[in-house]
């Protein structure tokens, strides 16, 4: 595949919030109101998503068998059908559906694998209790996957990073009202001057 | 339920609290005149979070101007409506109708406000069929288990994350709808979680349901707090925000503590 950086038009290594600006600019660029409904604009727009995604989303640790640029092909065949599908969902970031399936398979056929594609899904959607609790278990039944324990480290690892971003703000906050009389309509406000 | 998710104000820049103010200047305005002079009082810096958010994800256009309103009658201040903060209004009235009819439920406070809002709720759910579901169908969810007395509060807020979940995503087609859930899910917990925790006195008072067992320490609960804050903040980090970005985060990483800050300094 192409150097996702070159095709939003950076150099390998531009920091994140750069990526995200020329993210921006490009979406508006190719955004169907003024590019029209045309294939070609559409095609450029699929690629910018998907080069913001390897950059954003596929980076460090959270690297995965399951995203687009690997693929999944090992063991396909040796996994129930319903498991197939999830990893289908998983792959096109469609996670609802992708648990949807994953809860169609009765609880004895869990393995290690779908506790791991559960907890990929969880994470995903926000549920991150879920998400901790469903990787605990794929390590349970499989302790050598390095996959499922860098998954963890990964889930783990975020608190630290809004521990350390959080601690730069200082400890003491003040809520910032811009107007109080939403909150104390009774009372005569007391920013009107 | 709602009026945590704050921007810490010693953080802020005098462009950001001006920027912050008129979006929620933008918002009230919106509300008064979708909605008539009742709704303003609905109005909740929740919402003015997701505008905020919503705005600078979609690059949306911005409309500026200066009124007097009833809030300030003397002095003109500036407003900032976007192509969002329609969504926002909208989003605003649901949350406050379904929160409303809990409310009367519980103690039979806000008929007169129910009556008023009322009418416009068959609209909006015809406009909002995913949204508005997600709010009934886990509206009554944690009906049930209040009834049943369901001690699980890592369950509960999961429940009402996922409302909130919903009504972060504006449109379901769009490549970021996954992060906008997990944003507003994660946010979603924080928020009933500290609900939870700064009613939890006056429950065990009143002998009311609270989901959180009654020896939970402040540490534990400051623990599933970071866990919710965490997820959001993840979710929030991988959406390409950049007008913004620096009140947001503010918010995300400093302001939601402001009420669990406050807790402390009153024991």
């Amino acid at each position: 595949m192409t150097d996702p950086y070159s095709v939003l038009g950076l150099k390998p290594g531009a920091t994140d919030d750069e990526v995200k600006k020329a993210y921006k600019r490009l979406a508006k660029k190719y955004h169907p109101d003024i590019a029209g409904n045309s294939a070609e604009a559409q095609k450029k727009m699929q690629e910018i998503n998907a080069a913001y995604d390897a950059i954003i989303n596929h980076k460090g640790s959270y690297q995965s068998s399951y995203s687009y640029q690997g693929g999944y092909s090992e063991s396909e065949n040796d996994e129930p059908i319903e498991l197939r599908a999830a990893v289908a969902y998983i792959n096109a970031r469609r996670y609802m559906e992708a648990l949807n399936t994953l809860n169609s398979i009765p609880a004895e056929r869990r393995s290690g694998r779908w506790y791991y594609l559960s907890a990929y899904a969880k994470a995903h959607v926000g549920d991150s209790i879920g998400a901790m609790n469903d990787i605990n278990a794929a390590i349970a039944r499989e302790p050598g996957n390095i996959t499922y324990i860098s998954f963890r480290d990964r889930l783990s690892g975020r608190r630290t990073q809004y521990e350390d971003f959080s601690r730069s703000f200082g400890n003491i906050s003040t809520g910032f009202f811009p107007c109080c009389f939403p909150l104390f309509p009774f009372f005569p406000c007391c920013c009107i001057i | 339920m709602f009026g945590y998710v704050l921007a810490n104000g010693n953080k802020l820049t005098k462009e950001e609290k001006a920027t912050y103010k008129a979006h929620y200047c933008g918002l009230c305005k919106v509300l008064k005149e979708k909605y008539g002079a009742q709704a303003i009082l609905a109005l909740s810096y929740d919402m003015v979070f997701l505008e905020l958010l919503l705005a600078d994800l979609t690059d949306s256009e911005e409309e500026n101007g200066r009124e007097r309103c009833i809030a300030h009658p003397l002095k003109e201040h500036e407003y900032i409506i976007t192509g969002t903060t329609g969504y926002a209004a909208d989003m605003q009235i649901l949350l406050s109708y379904y929160s409303l009819l809990d409310h009367i439920r519980d103690d039979g406070k806000g008929k007169e406000s129910e009556k008023k809002l009322r009418a416009f709720i068959p609209s909006l759910e015809e406009k909002y069929p995913r949204q508005s579901k997600a709010l009934k169908d886990n509206l009554s969810l944690l009906t049930e288990n209040e009834k049943a007395n369901t001690r699980d509060a890592g369950m509960m807020s999961l429940i009402f994350g996922t409302i909130l979940g919903e009504i972060f995503v504006l449109d379901d087609s769009s490549f970021f709808r996954d992060d906008l859930r997990g944003l507003g899910c994660g946010l979603g917990r924080f928020i009933y979680l500290l609900d939870a925790w700064c009613d939890r006195e006056k429950d065990r008072k009143k002998g009311a349901y609270n989901p959180l067992p009654d020896d939970i320490s402040r540490d534990e609960m400051r623990e599933m707090l970071l866990d919710a804050a965490s997820a959001a903040s993840d979710a929030a980090e991988r959406l390409p925000l950049d007008q913004h970005v620096s009140i947001l985060r503010n918010i995300l990483y400093s302001g939601i503590w402001s009420r669990f800050e406050d807790r402390k300094k009153e024991k």
